[in-house]
């Protein structure tokens, strides 16, 4: 086969480089090595992050997409700081958001519906089988905004919820742990020392949550207030938007309205956080943006340090072959044709290492992948061309600059001093 | 002088180290024609290998004239130096220079990797024939004995058909009677009409050439025919 001038130029270093790496294999691999170690963590943070993206958008979106959420807020500090989760949790108790503010907010124009929602744990037991459980407490108008549906029986109602009935919706894991096969409905349980009586199963949601969504139990909120922690205050509000493309202004208008509710003219001074869905999407892209660029400096530093080691070759394999290299010389061979060799050689070392690394890379995210999905989390491998064509770009370039000062040294000897070098 | 295939005018070379010069060669006046043998003899430190990197377009010389084939060569570049090595000159050296681990057909070859035609694997295996190592076709040089490597070489140099063959020190490494079969090999070269340099400090050696020019400090201190040209074939057959 003929090839293309500007190719067929490259024909002859290319059998040479082989030649060359064949005849010190052991070296040759130890070389590969590094750069297949460097690529293939590239390959796994790249299609990892994606993974985790991928994930966390899941975790988001489990609550819709046309949503703000109203939480309560540790007063002079910001709404994602460590003194906010910090506070709340070191039982900093913010008592100023009602049932009341979620009726006004209802009265917005862009607002469809809302719910208001608090959580707490109590001992829940059937029968002497007995679970320390979260407890979810909504309003009634829950089960009509959050996609995840009631499998048997019913949700409560509004009724119910004013009534303070004690009436319980179980999560499909909790139904499980304390009826097994049996069937739960219209059996009465134990919530702490009260009796209540289950009403409904939700569907799974599968554990794609920070929150453990299926072994929950929920409870309407008004008898959990009253009946189970006694307080008239709730911890956040749901609102479901009509026009998501407008949640912006209808966040500034729900602000507007709590500061108003609550007496509050210094913005530092709110007790209470507004987010929409849309901003807590840039918020975890730029969570998930600085992780990947952390693991992608650390994938650069050891692909850096396989460059290095290649470079650090490349000079040994010169100086070796000085000799050989002042023969070639002696025999009509150019310096651009010495520097053409050593620079084939370190990109098919490069490169190989690349096209390793790719598939080394590649079976270990599919393999997390395997195995986040056999542990239950909503995983999906990602693995887009642009990240092999990234991959194997990457490769040559180091092989390119790892390669270029060896060669040159190479290409600058002088054959009758590299000769009397045998 | 239409036969003239090397001719140089009060060649100087000096080589400068941390600003302290050297002169090696001073005013080389000298000329060889087409179909020559010719020994260049000279002690240790005389610039005889000096002059045959000259010659063989390795090193540059500093003032003078350079004309192979009638051409001004004195002011080529690197390339154009690494083109005229590779079509006009053959190199055999006293260390055989081999590549190592390579085969006997790919070491013959190297030549040809970088004279920008085709391949013709028929030029390397009539080299090859040619020093009579057919037979050892594909050993690994490492596996022949010191004559064989330097029949090598020599095949090496020819491989490219070139003007001219130097020879530096080419029995240098090698017992008498290998060295006698090289001297036989470049003799015959010689009889079909190659040029031939040769750079020794022996007269044994140099004896088998037509022509001694003797170097001395940097000069040519005498250029004389040989009177009694040896012959390397029928000393062959003496000894058998």
């Amino acid at each position: 086969m003929k090839l293309p001038i500007w190719l067929g130029q490259f024909e002859t270093p290319i059998q040479i480089a082989r030649q060359a790496l064949l005849k010190n294999k052991v070296r040759t691999i130890l070389s590969i090595l590094g750069v297949v170690i460097g690529i293939a963590a590239v390959i796994i943070v790249l299609s990892v992050g994606q993974g985790i993206k991928g994930f966390l958008i899941g975790q988001l979106t489990t609550f819709g997409t046309d949503y703000i959420e109203v939480e309560i807020k540790v007063p002079n500090a910001a709404h994602t700081s460590t003194e906010n989760a910090t506070g709340l949790a070191l039982g900093v108790q913010i008592t100023t958001l009602k049932e009341s503010d979620m009726k006004e907010i209802l009265k917005l124009d862009n607002v469809r519906n809302a719910y208001s929602g608090s959580m707490t744990q109590q001992i829940v037991s059937y029968q002497g089988a007995n679970k320390q459980t979260f407890i979810f407490a909504t309003s009634a108008s829950y089960s009509d905004i959050d996609p995840t549906k009631v499998s048997e029986g019913r949700y409560f109602t509004d009724e119910e919820d004013n009534g303070l009935a004690r009436v319980a919706v179980l999560g499909p894991n909790l139904k499980q742990t304390l009826f097994g096969d049996e069937d739960a409905i219209g059996k009465e349980i134990k919530v702490g020392r009260g009796s209540y009586k289950v009403i409904g199963v939700m569907d799974k949601r599968g554990a794609q949550s920070f929150f453990d969504f299926d072994s929950m139990m929920y409870l309407p909120i008004h008898t959990v207030q009253k009946l189970i922690i006694g307080v008239d205050y709730v911890t956040f509000i749901f609102v479901q938007v009509k026009d998501n493309s407008i949640s912006d202004l209808t966040a500034a208008d729900i602000i507007q309205l709590m500061r108003e509710r609550h007496n509050i003219t210094d913005p530092n001074r709110d007790d209470f956080a507004v987010m929409t869905e849309a901003e807590a999407m840039n918020m975890l892209n730029t969570i998930v943006g600085a992780i990947t660029l952390l693991l992608i400096a650390i994938a650069g530093i050891s692909l850096v340090v396989g460059g290095i080691g290649i470079m650090n070759i490349m000079y040994v394999s010169v100086a070796e072959r000085t000799f050989e290299i002042g023969l070639r010389k002696a025999v009509g061979a150019k310096s651009a044709d010495i520097l053409r060799q050593f620079l084939m050689e370190a990109i098919f070392v490069t490169f190989s290492g690349g096209v390793f690394g790719i598939i080394i890379g590649s079976l270990v995210s599919y393999l997390i992948t395997v195995i986040s999905t056999y542990l239950g989390f909503n995983w999906k491998f990602v693995m887009s061309p642009l990240y092999l064509l990234l991959a194997c770009g990457v490769s040559i370039m180091v092989g390119l600059i790892s390669g270029l000062y060896p060669a040159r040294a190479a290409a600058n000897l002088d054959p009758i001093v590299a000769l009397r070098q045998e | 002088m239409e036969n003239s295939l090397i001719k140089l005018i009060d060649v100087h070379k000096d080589y400068v180290n941390e600003e302290v010069v050297t002169k090696v060669l001073h005013g080389i006046n000298l000329e060889i024609n087409q179909g020559e043998f010719v020994a260049i003899m000279g002690p240790s430190g005389s610039g005889k290998s000096t002059l045959m990197h000259i010659l063989g377009f390795l090193d540059k010389l500093t003032t003078g004239k350079y004309y192979f084939k009638n051409k001004d060569v004195s002011d080529l570049n690197e390339d154009q130096l690494a083109d005229i090595r590779n079509s006009e000159v053959g190199f055999v050296f006293q260390a055989f220079n081999l590549l190592v681990r390579t085969s006997v057909f790919d070491n013959v070859k190297l030549p040809l990797v970088y004279s920008g035609k085709k391949f013709d694997k028929e030029k390397v295996i009539n080299a090859i024939k040619s020093v009579g190592l057919y037979h050892r076709l594909n050993n690994l040089s490492n596996q022949l004995s010191g004559g064989e490597k330097q029949r090598v070489a020599i095949a090496r140099a020819l491989v490219n058909e070139p003007s001219i063959i130097f020879a530096d020190e080419p029995t240098g490494n090698l017992d008498s009677k290998s060295g006698l079969q090289i001297m036989k090999i470049l003799q015959d070269l010689n009889d079909s009409g190659k040029t031939i340099v040769l750079v020794t400090h022996e007269s044994y050696t140099a004896s088998h050439a037509d022509r001694i020019i003797k170097l001395r400090d940097g000069v040519i201190v005498s250029d004389a025919k040989v009177e009694q040209r040896l012959h390397a074939k029928m000393e062959d057959e003496l000894t058998k």
